[in-house]
């Protein structure tokens, strides 16, 4: 088991080697103004057996939760996603998509994950494209963690270690969460971090794990390349080192700070297509030396769709100040409701049109959605929440550029897999609105179950009375003159008379 | 009632008579009405974010890029269409070769683009001569009292002496002032030149009518499988003609000649040789086609085409008057394991007894040996009313076959009454929309009592509409009082 704690401040902010006080496996320092990730590698033997089991059915897998509280993003911890839980999986075998074991085990460990196998309520990915995609992808607004944080404190603490419960306890601030597990580390990697915020420098060592504390911030080395980040500060290998040693590198990083922000709103009345609105602040690229593009990525709850066949007209995306729809999750059922409909939802790509002028100026771009119907319920009405998507400026690298791995490094989040390996995204901030929450409230209209105790009866009486007004109006045409033609009947008639 | 009291007021204006005096001003002014909306709706497509064009119209032609490259057309996602529509619309992929500038290839490739559009209003056109020669042959054919023999579909000429004998033929200019009623009604162009397929219907379903009045029996046999093939409704239109193709029609044989009480007897004399004709030929039409379909394009052809119409839930509102009940009912099914949470009866799902019953037995076996328009038509009208799912295109069903049934309604004998079901109609759905436009574009919920209620009065001004039908159709030529008086009082509920 490895560990490493990560204190980041902001460029211009450092702190002095000598005010931070190491004595045997623990690490105190000064109160400072930093973000905090922390990241535990555990490998595979370590962990208990029948998480063990389950992982071993994975080629890879990847967990990755996103705070709706909105938080500030700090260099080089800079990557986004939509809020919400996410999830990319690649079953080791075929057969595995089918098994419900995976379903089952997210929910023990997560509350209330509401799917039952990858198959039914995962989609897939293309992974024709760019082959670093995982198979599914699996996406969840709210899920419990009280199971999670209480499985740490037993799994991870000692019964009487407070310490380690009362880190347990700060996963629930957490801003961003990562449990990722591929077969080839053979190592499960749980990430966490906190926003930037005042709080003390402090770590504690704990046994049979190896304890890296960096106090690191932002800089800018002299030999910066245009594509890379530069990081100085301090590292200490708690019980090892007697004091930290300072630090400075550079690294190619595919996920930059474009410096701007936008926000989410919907355009009134939302009726049943709703029109989401994006408020950019910057129309201006965030880099002069490359083509850039405006994208936004969304994933959706199944209760709200895009309609792929309605954003494919060109005039229609103009007036929307969209581009295209460059990846659309398949398939997207436009007709089920929402209560028959197994899969999570679906994830879009679509890339915005910026207005064209020279200086920067504040824009909006328009997306038309489609609700579905929801289960009926009291009162006639059911809020849906729709989560921000991540925006961000697609922007190509110089030819040749590579992107090794870098520490902070994160893949596999769902956007990344749609654009080429020498993509950079810069990212925009999320500016929550009136709720401060990176999510939009719709109130959506529903089969009020108040007034629907009359529906069956009345339906049915309504039809009964019709179908016996025409049955009746057939029974008096049989009654005047059967069901011969006239002619025929007139014939007849005068047959029988003739006869007499 | 020997000469008709019926003519229409509108024969009357010179300017209509001019119109309908000859073929040619009818069927011109219905082109150029096409023709016109086609390229208005070229230009608002080309600059409007408002499309003109059905979104049904991109399912098709998607379909059809699907087929072009030697896919299935049920690769596009909603196409529930026979693959025949797809292969119809392959002309739609085509594009201006690399000879042609920007310009002129934009031009071309719209023209192309465009090519599903005129078929269907071709095929409105062909439907509404279809009209015209129905109406002009007789609507209904006398019985022994002149003689045709089998398979002779030309007998206007006689028909043509005894015009506006009722029932019997009519004079072409007054058939083609009928034929009007389908042939410029504005709705029927419009939907056809957006690219609604239903106009294929209309002509289908209007040539086999003819098909039968003039005993071209293996052709009318065809026509029926295949439109059965291509939207299943049409099934109703068979117990109709095979009721209605009696021995007396077909050979001058009178049926109750001599009264048969065995029941084996009853059987034999009513399968004759004809209706086996048209039994065998339909069928094997009708599976011939299934089973090329099947063989071509497998599962997806039979889940996409036939199998999606038992397992769909119509939830979305529609002026059905089981909409609300069906949202309601599918909501109770639990997401997960879709067994039904209670066991108890739904009504929804007998729904099919009131509908089949009137639209494929009741309504043919009194109807249809006396009038056999009036009777295709009422069994639309009820199939439609009384079906689970109706939206405004299926209404274009049954306005085929009012050319043929107006002329000797109580509608027009009635100009009250008339004006009272065409004004109730439009009420019905005018409400209705109001409700729908609240709930979809507000955001409000009108599902109850709104949307209900508005369903259920239409439901309920179609079933008093379909009486009426109904009664015209058991030859009530004259009107009841009591029918002239509800007429009037729905005219002055109306006026205020």
């Amino acid at each position: 088991m490895r560990e490493r704690i990560t204190f980041i401040q902001k460029q211009g902010d450092s702190i002095e080697p000598t005010t931070l006080n190491i004595k045997g496996g623990v690490l105190n320092g000064p109160e400072i103004q930093a973000a905090r990730e922390d990241r535990l590698t555990i490998a595979i033997d370590e962990l208990p057996t029948d998480l063990q089991a389950l992982l071993g059915t994975a080629h890879e897998l990847h967990i990755r939760y996103v705070s709706f509280q909105p938080y500030e993003a700090i260099t080089p911890l800079l990557a986004r996603l939509p809020p919400g839980f996410h999830l990319f999986y690649t079953p080791a075998t075929e057969v595995e998509a089918t098994s419900p074991a995976l379903c089952l085990a997210l929910n023990k460990v997560f509350g209330n994950v509401q799917c039952e196998n990858a198959q039914e309520s995962f989609t897939t990915l293309p992974r024709d494209r760019f082959t670093h995609s995982a198979a599914y992808q699996y996406y969840q607004q709210a899920v419990d963690f009280s199971p999670f944080i209480h499985h740490v404190k037993d799994q991870l603490c000692s019964s009487k270690d407070q310490l380690c419960a009362a880190r347990a306890d700060r996963l629930a601030e957490a801003s961003t969460l990562d449990i990722s597990y591929d077969a080839i580390s053979h190592a499960v990697k749980v990430t966490a971090t906190w926003p930037y915020q005042r709080q003390e420098v402090h770590a504690t060592s704990r046994p049979q794990t190896r304890t890296e504390v960096g106090v690191l911030n932002s800089d800018r080395p002299g030999h910066l390349e245009p594509h890379e980040l530069g990081i100085s500060g301090l590292l200490t290998v708690l019980g090892q080192d007697k004091k930290p040693s300072a630090t400075m590198f550079a690294f190619a990083s595919r996920h930059r700070d474009a410096e701007s922000s936008f926000s989410v709103e919907f355009l009134e009345p939302t009726g049943l297509h709703p029109t989401l609105k994006l408020n950019l602040e910057s129309s201006k690229p965030p880099t002069e030396d490359a083509y850039c593009s405006p994208h936004a990525y969304f994933t959706l709850p199944k209760t709200i769709f895009a309609d792929r066949h309605q954003l494919s007209d060109d005039l229609f995306l103009a007036s929307k100040n969209l581009t295209g729809l460059r990846y659309i999750s398949q398939p997207v059922d436009l007709e089920a409701p929402e209560y028959v409909e197994k899969r999570w939802g679906s994830s879009l790509l679509l890339e915005l049109s910026p207005p064209e002028s020279e200086k920067s100026q504040s824009w909006t771009a328009q997306v038309p959605l489609h609700l579905r119907y929801l289960s009926p319920s009291e009162g006639g009405y059911t809020d849906i929440e729709v989560p921000y998507p991540a925006v961000f400026w697609a922007c190509a690298a110089e030819e040749g550029t590579k992107f090794p791995n870098n520490p902070f490094e994160k893949v596999n989040l769902g956007y990344d897999g749609l654009f080429g390996p020498r993509t950079v995204f810069w990212h925009v901030d999320p500016q929550p609105g009136v709720s401060n929450s990176l999510t939009n409230t719709i109130k959506v209209p529903v089969l009020d179950t108040d007034k629907a105790e009359w529906v069956s009866g009345g339906t049915g009486l309504a039809v009964l009375l019709g179908f016996a007004w025409i049955v009746w109006k057939l029974f008096g045409v049989l009654s005047k003159s059967g069901y011969q033609n006239q002619s025929a009947r007139a014939a007849e008639v005068a047959k029988v008379k003739k006869k007499q | 009632m020997a000469t008709s009291p019926a003519t229409p007021k509108i024969a009357k204006s010179s300017l209509l008579t001019t119109l309908f005096s000859r073929p040619l001003p009818l069927y011109l002014s219905a082109f150029l009405l096409r023709l016109i909306l086609l390229l208005y709706g070229l230009w608002q497509d080309a600059n409007s974010p408002l499309k003109y064009t059905d979104i049904d119209y991109l399912v098709f032609t998607d379909a059809a890029r699907f087929v072009s490259r030697g896919e299935s057309p049920y690769a596009r996602e909603t196409y529930r269409y026979t693959p025949i529509l797809a292969w119809l619309l392959l002309p739609t992929t085509c594009t201006a070769g690399a000879q042609w500038g920007p310009l002129a290839a934009k031009v071309i490739n719209a023209a192309w683009f465009s090519f599903g559009k005129v078929l269907f209003a071709a095929a409105d056109l062909v439907a509404g001569w279809l009209i015209e020669r129905v109406l002009v042959m007789g609507t209904d054919f006398p019985g022994p009292t002149t003689s045709f023999s089998q398979g002779n579909g030309t007998a206007t000429k006689k028909h043509e002496e005894e015009v506006n004998d009722e029932g019997k033929g009519m004079a072409p200019s007054r058939a083609r002032a009928f034929a009007a009623i389908w042939l410029l009604n504005p709705m029927v162009a419009t939907i056809s030149t957006r690219g609604s397929s239903e106009g294929l219907l209309g002509v289908l379903v209007m040539a086999l009518l003819w098909a039968v009045l003039s005993r071209r029996i293996t052709l009318a046999g065809l026509l029926l499988g295949f439109s059965v093939h291509f939207k299943i409704y049409p099934f109703i239109y068979a117990p109709a003609i095979v009721w209605w193709m009696d021995a007396e029609r077909f050979s001058g044989v009178r049926e109750t000649g001599q009264k048969t009480t065995s029941f084996l007897k009853k059987i034999s004399s009513f399968l004759t040789l004809p209706r086996l004709q048209l039994a065998l030929t339909s069928l094997l039409t009708f599976f011939g086609l299934n089973m090329l379909m099947y063989a071509l394009y497998g599962h997806p052809f039979l889940q996409e085409t036939y199998l999606h119409h038992v397992t769909r839930i119509d939830h979305r509102h529609n002026f059905s008057p089981y909409n609300t009940q069906l949202y309601l009912s599918s909501a109770s099914i639990t997401p997960l394991s879709t067994t039904p949470a209670g066991s108890q009866l739904k009504i929804e799902s007998l729904a099919f007894l009131p509908q089949l019953l009137l639209s494929t037995v009741l309504i043919p076996f009194v109807l249809a040996k006396k009038d056999l328009p009036t009777s295709l038509l009422a069994q639309t009208f009820a199939f439609v009313t009384f079906n689970k799912v109706c939206t405004s295109q299926y209404f274009l069903w049954y306005m085929v076959f009012l050319p043929l049934y107006l002329p000797r309604s109580s509608f027009l004998k009635n100009m009250k009454l008339g004006v009272a079901a065409l004004g109730l109609w439009v009420l019905g759905q005018g409400l209705w929309l109001q409700q729908g436009f609240e709930l979809e574009f507000l955001g409000r919920s009108t599902f109850l009592p709104g949307l209900w209620m508005a369903s259920l009065g239409f439901f309920v001004v179609n079933c008093w509409i379909l009486g009426v039908i109904v009664g015209d159709g058991g030859g009530e030529g004259r009107l009841r009082g009591d029918e002239r008086m509800f007429g009037n009082v729905l005219y002055i509920t109306m006026v205020m």
